[in-house]
């Protein structure tokens, strides 16, 4: 697995899902490119503030947009206001 | 310890616990041991609110047209909400302002509870316009048993706690015999134990109750009824979703014993306690959606789909605060209830509200020359 990102496009890989691409052209978090690939995800404030979203990685890197107030456990990342930098894996319930 | 509303001590708030170190004496806000109830302080200041900006006047024509199970269904709902809203305007501040011993978290505390009362006068708000006399509602919530039912399991904890606490600090560790003649022994770690519990109690209540109170106005709404409540809901659900995000931090900050060591210890023996309290919640709230349509359902939500979504969101507030979960339940029933929780599309913006005060015949836009009688120029 690359850890770079691919020409600044990460794939997100997904037990479970087929793996995608996040492009950044097209999607302004992690959770509208989950979405768009039919990503089943819980989401209520879509602000990084309710903790609704979030997911557990097992490798990656993300970016917040906004320092997110919401509780989230090392490894855990809110999809609602962040976008990956790097290529990540995400654990689903 | 003894409380103080001023102590003396000359400490450094950096290095006290959340709760029961020495009482906060200045407030001040330039540096926290934990930034994030600053930021939470912050975000709930910005999102204030004032009911009345709310336009509710379509709400009463809609009201009035429901079928009588549906004008159950919508009031049943309200009066919950206002019981739940009573308690929280009152008792984090009760219960929890004399034990703390942080800044940020005193005041997040005492911010937490003022939205509270916001949330109470928007349902007088709400009452006040859709029916003539709003004492039939009010009076009714210290009447009605399936309502009661729940007030007693909501109440308890913190009911529980403050009476821990007022012992604790008139007569300290040990034990005691009390002017009627009982004993009591009392530790701190007693009380500490019942200050875990209440604050699972309270992440239950926000996190899980007021939400099936949600789904039912978004259902509403999903129809374009009772839309200025659910403007309103909109509003209390993004303060309920700040307040869950708090509770969350504080159980699992205590839980991690970064804070005191002793919680960590109280987490884990209060594990299945707390289990049971998730999950005695979920039925109660099952119990509820049954009273609810007991006369009937309604597009878009019936029993069977209520009591859905409470086993849904019960796992996952169960499993925010490290609880395994609880129900089988794994998918959202109703996913279009996100679209109304989502934070950005928040307005108010009385445009937005279609006013139906224009269509005729609804109003009575006949003017005699009797109605001007009165003016005299």
């Amino acid at each position: 697995m690359t850890d770079k990102a691919d020409g600044k496009r990460p794939w997100v890989f997904i037990q479970g899902q087929q793996a995608f691409q996040f492009d950044s052209q097209q999607h302004d978090s992690l959770l509208e490119a989950m979405e768009a690939h039919k990503v089943p995800v819980h989401y209520e404030c879509r602000s990084g503030y309710c903790g609704a979203c979030r997911t557990m990685t097992l490798d990656g890197q993300v970016e917040y947009q906004h320092q997110p107030i919401a509780f989230i456990r090392k490894g855990e990342i809110l999809p609602c206001c962040c976008t990956p930098t790097t290529d990540i894996t995400l654990v689903r319930d | 310890m003894k409380y103080t509303t001023f102590s003396r001590e000359q400490n450094d708030a950096l290095k006290e616990p959340m709760f029961f170190g020495n009482p906060v004496n200045v407030s001040r806000y330039d540096q926290q041991k934990y930034p994030i109830f600053e930021q939470l302080i912050e975000k709930q200041l910005s999102f204030f609110w004032r009911p009345e900006e709310v336009d509710v006047s379509k709400d009463r024509i809609d009201y009035q047209a429901l079928p009588a199970h549906e004008q159950h269904i919508f009031i049943s709902n309200l009066k919950y909400q206002t019981l739940l809203d009573s308690i929280q305007g009152r008792s984090p501040n009760v219960a929890l302002l004399p034990l703390v011993s942080i800044p940020e978290l005193e005041t997040w505390i005492e911010t937490w509870a003022f939205s509270e009362t916001i949330h109470s006068r928007s349902y007088t708000h709400i009452i006040r316009n859709i029916v003539k006399d709003p004492a039939t509602i009010f009076d009714d919530i210290v009447l009605n048993d399936e309502i009661l039912k729940r007030a007693e399991d909501i109440s308890r904890y913190y009911d529980d706690l403050i009476e821990a606490t007022r012992q604790y600090q008139e007569y300290g560790e040990g034990q005691h015999t009390l002017p009627s003649g009982d004993t009591i022994n009392i530790s701190l770690r007693s009380v500490k134990r019942k200050l875990y519990m209440c604050l699972m109690s309270v992440n239950v209540l926000e996190a899980i109750r007021f939400y099936v109170s949600f789904a039912c106005s978004f259902a509403f709404a999903e129809r374009e009824l009772m839309e200025g409540n659910a403007k309103i809901i909109r509003l209390i659900a993004r303060d309920e979703a700040l307040h869950l995000t708090s509770t969350q931090h504080m159980l699992n900050i205590m839980a991690s014993g970064e804070d005191d060591p002793e919680m960590a210890e109280i987490a884990i023996e209060c594990h299945a306690e707390a289990t049971e309290l998730f999950r005695f919640a979920a039925e109660q709230e099952k119990d509820w959606a049954r009273y609810l349509f007991k006369d009937g359902s309604m597009i878009g939500l019936n029993e069977t789909i209520l009591c859905q979504y409470v086993e849904y969101i019960t796992n996952v507030r169960m499993q925010a605060v490290g609880l395994p979960k609880a129900f089988e339940t794994s998918e959202n029933p109703i996913p279009w209830i996100n679209t109304w929780l989502a934070s950005d599309s928040v307005q108010v913006a009385p445009q937005e509200v279609e006013v139906s005060s224009y269509l005729v015949g609804q109003i009575d836009n006949s003017v005699d020359v009797d109605d001007l009688s009165e003016f005299s120029l």
